[in-house]
Order: C-alpha cells, then sequence, then structure tokens
C-alpha cells in the first residue's frame, strides 16, 4: 500500500516537473519563440502590404484582413498618423484595413523595415511573455499619372504577448505557444 | 719372436677394435646430443615467438585480422607449451578475442542499424518530398490566379480544408514548440500571401482512402 502511494506521488512530480520543464525556457526555445513573435510582425506587414495594394481583388482583401485581425489580440487598436497633421487616429484592426482598402490613391507601396525587439519579452507572473517590437513603415501613395503624391516613414511600437496553450489533436494534446499582437502605437512620424 | 710379433699384432686388432667401438659409440652419444639441443633450441625460439604473438595480441599492437590472431592462436595451442607464462597469455587473448568479436558484432549490427535509419529518412524524405515540392510551388506562384489553382489542386490530396497543420518551431531540450495550429486551407492561403516556403514535411497521417488528415512541418531556421 505505501508502495502504491510512493508511485502515485512519483508520478504527479514527474508530470509536474514535465509541464514545468515546458513553460521554462531554455536560451534556445527562447529565441525560437523570439522569432515566431518576429515573423508574425512580417506576416503583418505582409498583409498591409497585400491590402495596401490596388492590384489585389477584393475577395483576397477580405480573406487577408481576416487573418490580419487574428493576428491581433480582441480590442487593439492600430495608430495612424500624417505629416499633414499633428493628432494620431486609432482604429480597430478591422477599421485599419477596411480603411487601408479605401485609400484615395491609385497606387500604393507599404514598406516595413527594421523589425526589431525595442524591449525583450519579459515573463509576466501570469506566464505570459511580453515584449516590444519596433518597426519602421514607408508609406507611398501614387495618382493616376504614377505620380508620388504623399510619402512618409513612421515608426510604430507593437506590443506582443506570447502565451503558452494546450489544444486537442488528433488525440494529441499539443503544447503550442500562442502569438497575439497588441496595441500599435505610432512613436514619429516623417517625410 | 714370431710369437711376439703375432701377440703384437693381436694387440693392435684389439686396441684398433676398441677405438673403434668406443669412437662408434661416443660419436652416436653426441648427435643425440646434438638433436636435443637443436630441440630444446627450436623450442625455446618457438616458446618466445609464442609469447611475443600473444603479447602482440593482448596489447592490440598486431595489424593480423581476428581471423589471423585467431588462427595463429590455434596454432600456438596445437604446440601444447608447458609453460605457466604462455599458458596464462593464452587464456588472456581467447578471452580478448572473444571480446574483440563481441564487440566487432556490435560495431556491425550498429552499422546495420544506422543505415537502415539512413534508409528510413532518406525514405522518408522522398516520401514526402511531393508534398513540399507543392506546398512550395504555392509559395512561388508568379500570380494569386496560379497560387488558388495549386491551391485546389493541393487540397484534394486531403481529407477536408480543415485539417490541422502543426508547426514546430523548435525542439530543443526534447520539447516540440509548436506555433498555433491552423487549418490546410488557411496555411496553403498563408504560402500564397507569404510568397516564401520555410518549412519542411515531418509527418503526413492519411485516412484510409489516402487522404491526408494531418499535416506537421518544421519550420526551418532563417539564417
Amino acid at each position: 500500500m505505501k508502495l502504491s502511494y510512493f508511485w502515485i506521488v512519483a508520478i504527479i512530480l514527474g508530470l509536474s516537473f514535465s509541464a514545468n520543464a515546458q513553460n521554462e525556457l531554455s536560451p534556445e526555445r527562447k529565441q525560437a519563440v523570439d522569432s515566431l513573435a518576429i515573423e508574425k510582425v512580417r506576416d503583418l506587414s505582409k498583409y498591409i502590404s497585400i491590402v495596401g495594394s490596388k492590384e489585389t481583388p477584393w475577395s483576397e482583401a477580405n480573406r487577408v484582413i481576416d487573418r490580419a485581425e487574428e493576428l491581433f489580440m480582441t480590442g487593439s487598436e492600430i495608430g495612424v498618423s500624417s505629416i499633414t497633421k499633428t493628432e494620431i487616429s486609432y482604429y480597430s484592426v478591422r477599421k485599419y484595413f477596411e480603411r487601408l482598402m479605401r485609400l484615395n490613391y491609385k497606387k500604393v507601396e507599404i514598406e516595413w523595415y527594421n523589425i526589431e525587439y525595442m524591449s525583450d519579452l519579459q515573463k509576466q507572473p501570469d506566464g505570459t511573455y511580453v515584449g516590444v517590437i519596433t518597426i519602421f513603415q514607408k508609406f507611398k501613395g501614387y495618382d493616376a499619372e504614377g505620380r508620388l503624391v504623399y510619402q512618409d516613414t513612421t515608426k510604430k511600437d507593437i506590443t506582443v504577448y506570447v502565451k503558452r496553450k494546450e489544444t486537442q489533436i488528433g488525440g494529441r494534446l499539443i503544447g503550442f505557444w500562442d502569438v497575439l499582437l497588441g496595441d500599435m502605437r505610432v512613436k514619429e512620424t516623417s517625410k | 719372436m714370431k710369437l711376439l710379433i703375432k701377440n703384437a699384432a693381436k694387440i693392435m686388432m684389439f686396441l684398433l677394435a676398441t677405438i673403434i667401438i668406443t669412437g662408434g659409440a661416443t660419436s652416436c652419444k653426441s648427435k643425440k646430443k646434438l638433436a636435443r639441443e637443436k630441440a630444446a633450441a627450436e623450442y625455446a625460439t618457438k616458446v618466445e615467438q609464442s609469447k611475443k604473438d600473444l603479447t602482440a595480441m593482448l596489447n592490440g599492437t598486431t595489424t593480423w585480422t581476428l581471423d589471423e590472431q585467431d588462427a595463429r592462436l590455434n596454432t600456438i595451442k596445437s604446440y601444447n607449451i608447458d609453460d605457466a607464462e604462455v599458458i596464462d597469455l593464452i587464456s588472456k587473448v581467447e578471452t580478448k578475442i572473444s571480446l574483440d568479436r563481441a564487440e566487432e558484432q556490435r560495431k556491425s549490427e550498429e552499422d546495420r542499424l544506422r543505415r537502415e535509419e539512413e534508409e528510413r529518412i532518406e525514405n522518408a524524405k522522398s516520401k514526402y518530398q511531393t508534398i513540399d515540392n507543392l506546398l512550395s510551388n504555392i509559395a512561388l506562384s508568379q500570380s494569386v490566379e496560379t497560387a488558388n489553382n495549386q491551391i485546389e489542386t493541393v487540397l484534394n490530396e486531403f481529407a477536408t480544408p480543415d485539417v490541422p497543420v502543426l508547426i514546430i518551431i523548435s525542439n530543443a531540450g526534447g520539447f516540440n514548440d509548436y506555433d498555433r495550429p491552423t487549418t490546410i486551407s488557411k496555411f496553403l492561403n498563408y504560402l500564397k500571401d507569404k510568397q516564401q516556403y520555410n518549412y519542411k514535411v515531418d509527418i503526413v497521417k492519411r485516412d484510409t482512402l489516402g487522404k491526408i488528415i494531418e499535416l506537421e512541418l518544421i519550420k526551418k531556421v532563417n539564417k
């Protein structure tokens, strides 16, 4: 009987150690998670570029907006600035993309560069890792004659939230890192 | 006088016969001795050579193969050398050859298993290469229309458009860390949007009809 208790305790300890070991990140695993978060920001960059492009079919743009929304936490906002205005407007993710799709230019080019961590992912008391990624966005708008009528460069900070979650797939318990983007705040805008 | 000469001749004959008999016996005795000495010397050489060979085999300083060592050991054993050192060396060499043979068999078995594993991986690679190529082609499509046509074709390989796709982002420390699971339909469109295929198919699960019901990919590390 005592032996049975011993094994039960040993198994519980073993399972809790295994679960804890999976949640604790080694530098190698942390690097993979860091890269995953950066990749999500790159995905957003691609989606903005696709939706902003006037050559993208309407159905494709709408599909991409759905995918883009999935990258964000519910209620996240995206800041929009202009060199002609001092105030910064914040929109919900869907609203931002819908406005982007309807921009009054014949051709739009949006390029993101220097995508890097401004603040590394830090573990919070609830187990969520939070960090800030900075990006630079170059926006160019052309008229029907192909003339560049507007351009700016904006520095933006995106908060990223990474949390380990579990789900059942094909009878297997899969532990995955859920990366969600938070608010995208405008830091600087220049010509 | 005649008698003296006659006796002297007899004495001489007797002496001659004695010398011949004595000389002959001495010569015979000397030959046997020489033969004995020669045999002893040969034996001593054999013992010394045996010790030398056995020590070399024991220390592993010989270039002989295990079969050659076995043959040499059997030859030495056939000498029936009555020498404590040789007997001890024979016993040790027998043990060593036996251990070496076991080690050789272990290595040979390891090599066989390694070759089988390499063959299995190679087969798996070529087995999944087709799927990797199909996915890569979507990412490399020149237009949205081409990509959409390819997505339609690839989706036929899957049981439903909602088949789960798991992406391993790291397998460090013996754990598989996954990205958020997605569906094949979303993943194929993602490849079209990203225009990049930085993955490798790792596991493909199929149903009885041969349709894919689960796909697991490994994300390649960006260098």
